[in-house]
């Protein structure tokens, strides 16, 4: 069956470049994945069934956690590899368009955006940092407003003294972990040409137990990779000051969280610390 | 469920298919250069508000039913909440005290 096409675009690099397509499967059901030309510009695209692009289908795939994933895992894999041969911006993952003449036409008016982007992350990755705060034994249940301990008396004023013995405590916690949080991220910037505060995982995605305190994604030369590996493995040795963290590591990823200009989406803003220090 | 996550040494040439899937969603739903697309989805449809906010936003709520509203990255925010709400149950208690005293009064 030989149905309309649209095309669906991945990501973004200089015309010259030059990432081994062969083998990149993309969207199951599409075509070849393959480089289509705009000026100074090559996006990386395939030909997709546009019945399964409509808005209304794509809305069905991406509420769907399964079809979402399949969607999802196919993007990051071919932006994976366009951004491991030479620099690439990726494009969300519901860019489309009706024709290769349209897919050109929008890629050639954003070229502006497009080149600073490709001259901020070449020769670059982004690296994920997510830090997690491992709950202190009995933090929990005190935190949860339990009945107070036998003995505690009768009165209202040892309850209420109790009350705020318990918010203290909560509170010092909490200070703890945000000025090691702060330290982290500070030791990683020295690494970075960049930084990113992403949103922080609920509970739902991480577990209650070890709630996500800082989630960042930081833009790394290649020549500091190892580097910053060395301060992540730095870091987690030195969590000395009490507070019971786990750090972890992720990438290298392709630019996706650099390619705009750093313009301080509220989602971003967790903490106070996005942008530049 | 989603598969626990993997921390990747340089060495990796790229993440492994195994990259956490809340890791990629959050990059490849809206991260990236966005340019106008012919085929207009809006990423605050319900549906898919409602797979994200499943996924990546932290319910207040939720965490202080769970008791560990301890770690939220606002302290000064938060600490400031929690002494609003001890100021606030004070007032309460104040005029409560204060009503009765009246009451008394009134009664002699």
């Amino acid at each position: 069956m030989t149905g309309a096409h649209s095309v669906r675009v991945f990501a973004v690099c200089h015309a010259a470049g030059a990432a081994p397509l062969a083998g990149l499967r993309g969207h199951a059901g599409g075509g070849a994945v393959r480089r289509l030309r705009a000026g100074a510009l090559a996006a990386v695209v395939q030909a997709v069934p546009a019945a399964e692009f409509t808005p209304e289908a794509l809305r069905g795939h991406l509420s769907d956690r399964a079809s979402l994933e399949r969607f999802a895992r196919a993007h990051h894999e071919v932006v994976a590899a366009v951004a491991a041969a030479g620099p690439a911006v990726p494009v969300p993952l519901t860019t489309l368009y009706a024709d290769e003449d349209r897919a050109r036409q929008a890629i050639t008016e954003a070229a502006p955006r497009f080149l600073a982007a490709l001259k901020r992350v070449a020769g670059r990755d982004e690296w994920g940092v997510k830090v997690f705060a491992t709950a202190p034994a009995g933090g929990g249940a005190e935190a949860a407003g339990g009945p107070p301990p036998a003995g505690t008396g009768r009165s209202g004023r040892a309850y209420l003294d109790l009350l705020r013995e318990r918010q203290r405590a909560r509170e010092t916690r909490r200070d703890t972990v945000h000025a090691e949080v702060e330290r982290i991220d500070a030791a990683l910037r020295a690494c970075a040409a960049d930084a990113r505060r992403l949103r922080t995982h609920g509970p739902d995605l991480t577990g209650a137990q070890h709630p996500q305190v800082l989630n960042a994604a930081y833009l790394v030369d290649r020549s500091r990779s190892a580097e910053l590996a060395a301060t992540v493995a730095a870091l987690r040795g030195g969590t000395e000051r009490g507070a019971p963290l786990r750090i972890e590591l992720t990438g290298p990823w392709a630019p996706y969280s650099f390619a705009e200009e750093d313009e301080q989406r509220p989602a971003e803003r967790a903490g106070g610390g996005g942008g530049r220090p | 469920m989603i598969e626990p996550l993997v921390a990747h040494e340089p060495a990796d040439a790229c993440p492994p298919r195994a990259a956490n899937l809340a890791d990629i969603l959050e990059r490849v739903l809206d991260k990236g250069i966005v340019i106008a697309g012919d085929i207009k989805i809006n990423l605050l449809d319900i549906e898919l508000l409602t797979i994200r906010l499943r996924l990546f936003i932290s319910s207040v709520d939720t965490a202080k039913k769970a008791g560990i509203d301890w770690w939220e990255t606002e302290p000064a925010l938060s600490s400031r909440a929690a002494r609003d709400a001890l100021a606030e149950e004070n007032s309460r208690l104040r005029d409560r005290v204060e009503a009765l005293e009246r009451q008394r009064e009134e009664e002699r």
